[in-house]
C-alpha cells in the first residue's frame, strides 16, 4: 500500500471540505449567529489536510489504494465534519457529533438529536450540506475539482460510486465527475426553484433541497416534511426523491439526445414497477385511517419514495400503519435506489440480477445441460459481475446480522434493534418503532452508535472499502 | 481529440496509453473483455465492448463525432469495414492496419471508396526500417525527417573516440565544417541536450542529426563506417521476411533465409527467386555454423519468438556478424539486451504505433503550425520533433540569440527552401521553412510553445514588440 498517495488524496480532500464549510460559516454569519464552530472546523480541516497533501508521491492509484482511500478518507471526513458540531455545544459527546456526522455524509439521515427546531440555522445547514456533499461522493468531488490527481483516478470513483457496474460517461474520468456534479448541481438548482415557487422560505428550500438531493432525510423541523403540513411540498419533495434515485447516467443519456435508450434502462423499469407496486399496494392497506384515496394515496407515495430512494424523510408517522404497510417499507428499505445513483440500500440492479440468476438457477436445474447467459440492457453480464453482486448481497446481510448482534446488547425490542441497522446500513435514516420517523438514535449507547456508522460507511461505500480498511495485509507496505 | 481504437491487442494498447497521455480523449472498443479490463484499470480511457465493425458499437462509442478512428484487430476485413462504417457515420479521419498485400495494391480505390484515410501495414514498414538500417549499418538507429532529407542517428560512443573528453566547442574546424549536430545524447538513462560546453564520456548514447552526406562523413572520421553490406542472413521466415528480401534483392544484397517450415520455405522461393532458402531451425547454432555465418555482413533475427531472435543474435555478434538486428515485441527485453550490445532492436508493434501517433499529432494542430514528424529520444520523455511554419508562428525573423526559449529546447535543423541549415546564433525561422526541435520533456505541440514568453515580457525592453507580435496573433 503506498500510504503516501492515500494521504496525500485524503488531505487534499479534507482541504475541499474545508472550503465546503465556508458555506454554512456565511449562514451563520448572515443569521447573527456566533461563527466560532466553523472556524474551529476549517482551522482544524484545513491545518491537517494542508500538512497531508504536502507528502509527495510520483506513483499511480492502483485498484487496492482506490479501495483503501475511500475507506480511510470517509472516517476522517467524518471526524473532521463533526467539529463543528462538537465545537456548538448541542451535543452531548464527540461520538454523538461523530454519529451525527457520518450520518450526513453518507446520506442516512439518522439522529441522535431529539429536536432539531432551536439548534443554531449554521449547524443545521451544514448537517444537511453534508448530505449534498457525501450524495454524489466527497471524492468525485475532489476529483472533479483537483483533475491533477491525474489517470488512474477512475479506481477511486470505482470504490466510492454505488452500484455493481460503474462505467465512465467520457473517457476521462476527471471529466466524468465533472458531468456527473453538473447534472447533481442543475437538478438541486430545479428542486430549490420549484420549492420557492410553491411558497417555501429560501433557507427551508436550500436545507430540503439538499437533503433531498443526496437522498439524506435530516430535516429542519421535528417531525419532517410532515410538519409543513403542505401537499405541493410533499409532492415536489416525493417526486425529486425518486429523481435523485435515478441513476445519473440517464440523464446524461438524456441530455445527449439518447431518450429512448434511457428509457429502455432494465433496472429504471424495474424501479419504477417496484414503486408504482408498492404505492398502490399500501395506499389500499392504509385507506381507512385517512378521509379520502387521495389523501391516503399521497401518503403513500411519499412513505415509498423516501424510503426506496433512502431519504428517510416523513410526511406522516408511518410506524402507525398496518403491519403489511410497515412490513413493505422495510422490505423497501433493503432494496433500495438504483446503481449510479445518490440513494443506499442494496441497489435495484443487484435485486434484479439475483432475480435472474435465480431464474437461471431453476432453469439450469429442470435442463442440466442447458446455458444460458444473465443479459441486463440488453447485454451479457459478465460472470464475474454476477458472482460479485452475490458476494455483495452475502455480505450485506451477514455485516446486517453481525451489527445487530452488537446493537442487541441495547435491550431494545426486534423491531427496533432490526430497523435500526437496517436504516443506517441502507443510508434511509428512520427505522420502526423507536427508531421511527417520530423517534430519534439518542437512547443508543456509544458502542452501538459507533458500530451503527461504520454499518453507515459500510453501506455508503457498498462494503468492500471498508472491509479493505480493516484488512490487516492492507496496512502492510509490501 | 477525439479518437477511437478498434482492437485492444498490443498495438491498440500502446496507442491508447501514448495517446491518453496526450490529453486525448480515447475511446476503445474490442470484443474480449479480459483485455478491456486491463485496459479499464490502467488507462484514463472509456471501453466500449463490441464488434468494432458494426454501426451500433461504434455509435456507442461516439464515431458521429469522432475525429479520428483507427483500427487496428488482427483481421484486415474487420478493419476496413469498421472504418468504412465510422467515415459513414462521420468521423473525420480513418487509420486501418492492413497486412494482406493483396489489398494494399489498391490502395487509392480503398481512399476513395471506403473512406479509409490511412492504410499502415506493420510488417512492411517494419521491413522498410530495417532495410534502413542495413542500408546504413554504422547506426543503431536512423530516423528521417523532411522525406529523409534529414537523419537522426544514434550510436553509443566506445573508448577511444576522438571526441570523449573534450568539450564540444573545441571540436576540431573539420568536424564543426560537417552538416550535423550533436542534438541529444542518453547518459544512464538520463537525456541531456548538450551546448558547447557537453562534453561527451564513453558509453554515452549520441544523438547525431543532420544531413545524410554530413552524417556518413562523420561516421568516416570516427571509423565506424562499416562498408557495404552485401551478405544479409535472416532467420525466419515470415511476412517481414518477406518484404524485407524483396527490398534488398533490389538494393543487390544476398539474402540467405532460414525457416523451420517447408511449405512456408516453398512459397519463399517463389516469390524471391534471388535469395537462398534453407529449410532447418534457425535457432540451431550448428545450422548457422555450417551456414557460414560469420562470413555474412549482416544478420537478421525475425522468428515469431522474441526470446529465439534475442538469443540468437546475440550469438550471431559472438560469431563477429557485424550488423545484427533483432526483432523483439517486448518493450522490457529491448533495454536488458542493450546492455549486452545489442543496438538495433525493432519493435513492429511499437513501430506501428509511433507511425499511427505520428498521423495523428499532425491532425491535431491544423490551427497552429503542423507537427510532421516525431520521434522518441532515450526512455526518459525526450522528444524530437519537425513543423512546418506558418502564420501563426510567431517571432518570424528574429535571430535565434535573441529568441528566448524553454529550457531544454534545442532548434536543431532548419530547412529554409530546401537548404538544410544548421542554425547558428544568426539564423531565423523564415515563413515556410521546415523546422527540426529537440525537446527534453514532452508538451511541446505547438511550436510556438518552444518559446518562453514569460522571460520575455519580464524584461521589459522587448515586451512591446512581443504584445505588437501577439496582437497581431489575435
Amino acid at each position: 500500500m503506498n500510504f503516501k498517495l492515500v494521504f496525500r488524496l485524503a488531505g487534499k480532500t479534507l482541504l475541499v471540505e474545508a472550503a465546503s464549510m465556508i458555506l454554512p460559516l456565511c449562514v451563520a454569519l448572515l443569521y447573527r449567529e456566533d461563527p466560532t464552530p466553523f472556524f474551529f472546523g476549517i482551522g482544524i480541516t484545513a491545518g491537517v489536510g494542508f500538512l497531508l497533501s504536502l507528502l509527495r508521491s510520483d506513483t499511480r492509484f492502483h485498484a487496492r489504494e482506490g479501495f483503501f482511500s475511500a475507506g480511510l478518507i470517509w472516517v476522517l471526513v467524518g471526524i473532521c465534519g463533526a467539529i463543528p458540531f462538537y465545537a456548538c455545544g448541542y451535543f452531548d459527546s464527540f461520538v454523538d457529533c461523530f454519529f451525527e456526522s457520518i450520518s450526513g455524509f453518507t446520506t442516512t439521515g439518522s439522529s441522535i438529536l431529539r429536536a432539531v427546531e432551536g439548534l443554531p440555522m449554521g449547524i443545521l445547514f451544514w448537517r444537511s450540506f453534508t448530505h449534498w456533499l457525501g450524495g454524489m461522493g466527497i471524492l468525485v468531488l475532489t476529483i472533479a475539482l483537483l483533475p491533477s490527481l491525474g489517470a488512474r483516478t477512475l479506481h477511486i470513483m470505482k470504490a466510492e460510486s454505488p452500484g455493481p457496474i460503474i462505467s465512465k460517461l467520457v473517457p476521462r474520468a476527471s471529466q466524468t465527475s465533472k458531468i456527473l456534479y453538473t447534472i447533481y448541481f442543475g437538478l438541486t438548482a430545479i428542486m430549490v426553484i420549484c420549492l420557492l415557487v410553491a411558497g417555501m422560505p429560501l433557507y427551508d428550500a436550500l436545507v430540503n433541497s439538499f437533503a433531498t438531493a443526496g437522498t439524506g432525510g435530516f430535516s429542519v423541523l421535528n417531525i419532517s416534511i410532515g410538519g409543513y403540513q403542505n401537499p405541493v411540498f410533499e409532492v415536489i419533495i416525493g417526486v425529486f426523491m425518486l429523481l435523485f434515485s435515478v441513476n445519473f447516467a440517464l440523464y446524461f443519456l438524456i441530455l445527449s439526445g439518447k431518450v429512448r435508450q434511457a428509457l429502455k434502462s432494465d433496472e429504471l423499469r424495474f424501479f419504477l414497477a417496484v414503486v408504482a407496486a408498492s404505492v398502490v399496494l399500501i395506499s389500499i392497506n392504509i385507506n381507512s385511517l385517512y378521509p379520502s384515496y387521495l389523501t391516503s394515496l399521497r401518503h403513500a407515495f411519499f412513505q415509498v419514495s423516501t424510503i426506496i430512494s433512502t431519504t428517510g424523510f416523513s410526511s406522516v408517522d408511518f410506524d402507525l400503519w398496518p403491519e403489511f404497510s410497515r412490513t413493505l417499507l422495510v422490505i423497501l428499505m433493503l432494496c433500495g435506489a438504483c446503481a449510479g445513483s445518490t440513494g443506499g440500500g442494496m441497489k435495484c440492479s443487484r435485486i434484479l440480477l439475483l432475480l435472474k440468476c435465480v431464474r437461471r438457477e431453476i432453469r439450469q436445474i429442470l435442463h442440466p445441460r442447458s446455458v444460458s447467459v444473465v443479459k441486463l440492457d440488453g447485454r451479457v453480464v459478465d460472470e464475474k459481475v454476477l458472482h460479485s453482486v452475490m458476494v455483495f448481497l452475502g455480505a450485506y446481510m451477514l455485516i446486517t446480522f453481525s451489527a445487530m448482534l452488537v446493537v442487541a446488547l441495547d435491550d431494545f425490542s426486534f423491531g427496533t434493534t432490526f430497523t435500526a441497522v437496517v436504516a443506517c446500513i441502507g443510508n434511509i435514516g428512520p427505522g420502526l418503532e423507536q427508531v421511527g420517523p417520530m423517534g430519534n438514535f439518542a437512547d443508543f449507547s456509544h458502542l452501538s452508535k459507533l458500530i451503527l456508522s461504520m454499518c453507515m460507511i459500510t453501506g455508503r461505500l457498498e462494503i468492500l472499502p471498508l472491509l479493505v480498511l480493516f484488512s490487516k495485509s492492507a496496512w502492510q507496505r509490501v | 481529440m477525439n479518437i477511437i481504437i478498434v482492437g485492444d491487442g498490443k498495438v491498440g494498447y500502446t496507442l491508447a496509453e501514448l495517446l491518453s497521455q496526450e490529453d486525448h480523449n480515447i475511446t476503445i472498443v474490442d470484443n474480449n473483455s479480459e483485455a478491456l479490463r486491463k485496459a479499464d484499470d490502467a488507462l484514463d480511457v472509456m471501453c466500449v465492448k463490441g464488434n468494432g465493425a458494426s454501426i451500433s458499437v461504434l455509435r456507442e462509442a461516439g464515431a458521429e463525432h469522432a475525429d479520428v478512428l483507427i483500427a487496428a484487430t488482427s483481421l484486415d476485413e474487420v478493419n476496413m469495414v469498421c472504418c468504412l462504417n465510422a467515415k459513414h457515420l462521420g468521423t473525420n479521419f480513418t487509420v486501418a492496419r492492413v497486412r494482406n498485400v493483396e489489398y494494399t495494391v489498391d490502395i487509392n480505390a480503398f481512399k476513395r471508396d471506403m473512406g479509409i484515410d490511412l492504410l499502415i501495414n506493420p510488417e512492411r514498414a517494419t521491413a522498410v526500417e530495417i532495410a534502413r538500417l542495413l542500408r546504413f549499418p554504422s547506426a543503431a538507429n536512423i530516423e528521417t525527417f523532411y522525406r529523409g532529407r534529414v537523419e537522426l542517428m544514434s550510436f553509443r560512443a566506445r573508448e577511444g573516440d576522438f571526441f570523449l573528453g573534450q568539450p564540444l566547442s573545441s571540436l576540431s574546424d573539420r568536424v564543426k565544417g560537417l552538416p550535423i549536430l550533436f542534438c541529444a545524447a542518453d547518459r544512464n538513462g538520463q537525456v541531456i541536450i548538450p551546448d558547447g560546453s557537453f562534453v561527451p564520456q564513453a558509453e554515452d548514447r549520441i544523438y547525431l542529426i543532420g544531413a545524410p552526406v554530413g552524417v556518413h562523413e562523420f561516421f568516416k572520421l570516427i571509423g565506424r563506417y562499416a562498408s557495404h553490406i552485401r551478405n544479409v542472413f535472416v532467420v525466419g521466415g515470415g511476412r517481414i521476411t518477406n518484404y524485407l528480401a524483396s527490398i534488398l534483392e533490389r538494393m543487390n544484397m544476398r539474402v540467405k533465409i532460414v525457416e523451420l517450415k517447408e511449405d512456408r520455405c516453398r512459397q519463399l522461393s517463389e516469390d524471391l527467386p534471388h535469395s537462398l532458402i534453407i529449410l532447418g531451425d534457425g535457432t540451431d547454432q550448428e545450422l548457422l555454423d555450417s551456414e557460414n555465418l560469420e562470413e555474412s555482413d549482416a544478420f537478421v533475427a525475425l522468428t515469431d519468438r522474441d526470446e529465439d531472435n534475442l538469443i540468437i543474435s546475440l550469438y550471431a555478434m559472438q560469431r563477429k556478424v557485424p550488423k545484427v538486428v533483432a526483432k523483439c515485441n517486448r518493450q522490457n527485453y529491448t533495454g536488458i539486451v542493450r546492455h549486452l550490445g545489442l543496438e538495433s532492436v525493432i519493435s513492429p508493434k511499437l513501430f506501428t504505433a509511433n507511425q499511427i501517433l505520428q498521423i495523428v499529432r499532425g491532425r491535431q494542430n491544423s490551427k497552429g503550425s503542423v507537427m510532421n514528424t516525431l520521434y522518441k529520444i532515450g526512455d526518459s520523455g525526450a522528444e524530437a520533433m519537425e513543423f512546418v511554419v506558418n502564420q501563426t508562428t510567431r517571432h518570424l525573423g528574429t535571430p535565434l540569440k535573441d529568441l528566448h526559449l524553454k529550457r531544454g529546447i534545442l532548434v536543431a535543423v532548419i530547412i529554409h527552401q530546401g537548404r538544410t541549415i544548421i542554425p547558428e546564433g544568426s539564423s531565423t525561422i523564415e515563413m515556410g521553412d521546415t523546422v527540426i526541435i529537440i525537446s527534453s520533456g514532452h508538451g511541446i505541440l505547438d511550436i510556438n510553445d518552444i518559446f518562453d514568453d514569460s522571460l520575455l515580457e519580464r524584461r521589459g525592453d522587448n515586451s512591446e514588440d512581443d504584445l505588437l507580435d501577439r496582437g497581431l496573433e489575435l
